[in-house]
């Protein structure tokens, strides 16, 4: 019980900011910048080991915006010239020309080299149909339900390339999820294909957004787990989801990644506190609001720290009632009934076991 | 049949005018450079921005507003009663803004977006320049109001407020003023107080008016538009497909503005279902009375394909024009 995690990104240090600079102007290679993502990967997780945190991620040292990411490795995108997003921040956005297809797995790779580097469980993480649609064009199909519907049987295949290569947690993030909360049911559609006969823990990250108008309904997504900005908006949301029951597991984001300061433990442990009188125990995971990619590495560690300090504490308190194992297993029973009986990977099942 | 834009228009364009704005905001916010310097970049990109919408043939243009945050931060940050707030998303689209809050009373203080209309009047060659303003229910809606409490009274004190401003752009030359209402289809107002505040803004004034809804229907309110005191009635016809059916079963007495071309998607529209469009709409409303348009500001769009949208638009309507 109250296992910490992250969301998914970890800032990027100095030396690969300038890399990744370099490498567009094409002043270094492939390989280079490759060396210095593994080398900043190898320090999250090392890092997060040594915070002892339980659900590790790989910290998307790789990645540059989260949906454009996979746009630029699946076939039938194409990445416009800059659009503005807010303030003075610019990006390129996705635009769908043709029909969406992967040609080749895209993040199995790098779970892989994380995994490989620790004991602990490394989440596969990928961004949700709803949302790689949302934020991109759209040229090619005839509406906003195809596109979704097509990124969601890509997005599936990888989330069984995951799956496969042990990844026993798989995180599909729906961000955009509640912007326009009168699309939840496209959205749930979406995901349903996306875990579809998945044996790993499933879970999805949602931002903040309306969600008085989706509660219940966005119970219905086909995952174990919904992970939820909770500190940005001092745990308001908390009284959404008194009545009726939450029935999942829930990613209780326990600190504000937009703001420097980090909170201290005391009010991470009354944070907990204040939402173990709305979920149990058992089905609370602790981590950040949303990924800690804005952050300096410092402020992002000092964050994780005082999650992992105020987590044990409210455990130890908790004391023997409840035991701290968990399964990282799918507990969803819609989806359980639907799993096509594939059998987990040696080492996923090592690592299961492990735990 | 005249052709249109609604407000916005990129600031930045790797295949024409650059991306100059970016590096220069960059630098002001650091301190490096001064105001001077920065509105010398924002004055050269709306050089540009109005060069560009005139050589497509744009007949009533904007001045992009290249300075402007987002739709309501310009005037909010010279009227007395705001702060600005954290990032808050732009209805229900990708796009942030910095929401302001009205902590007190608001007070006009004077002219705040007369100097950059002057200013972009002068490089006007051929177009007519509108002036846009937000409207007096979306001001309320997209700021929090800390000081009344209570939407109504909000909307129309910003109402009187909206009133003088646009009264000051008209004294300046502006000869059409646009008031943006995309809150009104987002969470519809009360409709009497609703046009009592549009009639407060348009009062005496000596300008085409015009109220624009666009991103949602405005569904709860649609019997009561043309009850609104403006010339012309401005819908998008794109983010809800099914207005059209309802716009065509309209007798219309006001002119009407057909955001029909889509600026939040890159696809782009044909000439020939634009002039199938045309077709079916002059028969409700006669082209004279009719001003075609993307369904909001281009901002959305990536600069290439915005200019290939607007260039689009304007043949589409040419070529419906010689029939």
């Amino acid at each position: 019980m109250l296992l910490t995690t992250s969301v998914g990104s970890f800032p990027k240090p100095d030396y690969l900011i300038k890399a990744r600079s370099r490498f567009r102007k094409k002043e270094i290679g492939q390989q280079e910048l490759r060396r210095l993502e593994e080398q900043s990967t190898r320090e999250w997780i090392a890092r997060q080991e040594d915070l002892g945190i339980d659900i590790l991620v790989d910290g998307e040292q790789y990645r540059g915006d989260m949906a454009t990411y996979f746009a630029e490795n699946l076939e039938g995108f194409a990445i416009s010239s800059l659009v503005r997003s807010y303030g003075n921040r610019y990006y390129r956005k996705p635009v769908v020309i043709g029909p969406i297809r992967r040609k080749r797995p895209i993040t199995i790779e790098w779970f892989k080299f994380a995994q490989g580097l620790t004991k602990k469980p490394v989440k596969g993480m990928l961004t949700g149909p709803y949302t790689i649609m949302d934020w991109s064009f759209n040229e090619h199909y005839p509406n906003r339900r195809a596109v979704a519907l097509a990124i969601a049987r890509v997005i599936h295949d990888e989330a069984k390339d995951l799956e496969r290569a042990g990844a026993t947690y798989i995180q599909i993030d729906e961000p955009a999820l509640s912007t326009r909360t009168e699309e939840i049911d496209l959205a749930i559609e979406a995901m349903k294909i996306c875990t579809q006969g998945l044996r790993a823990k499933t879970i999805t990250h949602i931002c903040y957004g309306d969600f008085a108008a989706i509660y219940p309904k966005m119970l219905k997504l086909a995952v174990d787990q919904i992970d939820l900005e909770f500190a940005n908006r001092k745990f308001e949301l908390l009284a959404t989801f008194k009545k009726p029951r939450f029935t999942k597991e829930v990613g209780l984001g326990v600190v504000d990644v937009h703001s420097h300061r980090t909170e201290s433990k005391e009010e991470v442990i009354g944070n907990i506190e204040q939402a173990l009188k709305v979920f149990k125990p058992e089905q609370i995971y602790v981590d950040p609001d949303c990924g800690l990619k804005t952050r300096t590495v410092d402020e992002a560690v000092d964050k994780l720290r005082v999650i992992v300090e105020a987590a044990r504490e409210v455990r130890s308190r908790l004391g023997t009632k409840h035991s701290v194992h968990s399964t990282s297993l799918s507990t969803d029973p819609e989806r359980a009934k639907r799993v096509e009986g594939s059998a987990l990977s040696t080492k996923a099942r090592r690592l299961v076991n492990s735990r | 049949m005249k052709t249109t834009v609604i407000g916005n228009y990129p600031k930045v364009a790797e295949d024409s005018y650059g991306t100059k704005v970016i590096g220069a905001l960059n630098r002001w916010q650091k301190g490096e450079v001064n105001n001077e310097d920065l509105e010398q970049v924002f004055s050269e990109t709306t050089a540009s921005v109005i060069a560009e919408q005139e050589a497509a043939g744009i007949d009533i243009i904007t001045d992009g507003q290249i300075r402007w945050e987002d739709l309501v931060t310009p005037l909010a940050k010279r009227v007395d009663g705001f702060s600005i707030n954290g990032l808050t998303r732009f209805y229900n689209n990708n796009v942030y803004y910095r929401q302001p809050i009205l902590e007190r009373a608001p007070r006009w203080k004077g002219p705040a977006l007369v100097d950059d209309f002057r200013k972009a009047k002068a490089l006007v060659k051929r177009a007519a320049l509108k002036a846009v303003i937000p409207g007096p229910w979306t001001f309320t809606q997209l700021i929090e109001d800390r000081h009344f409490k209570q939407p109504v009274k909000c909307m129309q004190a910003l109402a009187e407020i909206l009133h003088q401003e646009a009264k000051a752009l008209a004294e300046a030359g502006a000869a059409f003023v646009q008031i943006d209402e995309p809150s009104v289809g987002a969470t519809p107002p009360p409709a009497a107080s609703w046009l009592k505040a549009m009639s407060t803004i348009t009062k005496g004034l000596p300008a085409k008016t015009s109220a624009r809804f666009y991103f949602y229907s405005p569904d709860g309110l649609f019997a009561k538009l043309q009850d609104a005191a403006v010339d012309a009635i401005g819908l998008d016809i794109v983010s809800d497909p099914k207005l059209l059916g309802r716009i065509l079963k309209v007798r219309w007495h006001k002119a009407l503005g057909l955001g029909c071309v889509d600026a939040r998607n890159t696809k782009l529209e044909t000439i020939a279902d634009l002039r199938k469009l045309f077709d079916r709409v002059t028969k409700v409303v006669p082209a004279d009375q009719l001003f075609v348009s993307p369904n909001c500001g281009l901002e959305f769009l990536p600069h290439d394909k915005a200019i290939a949208k607007l260039r689009l638009m304007v043949d589409a309507v040419r070529q419906w024009q010689r029939g």
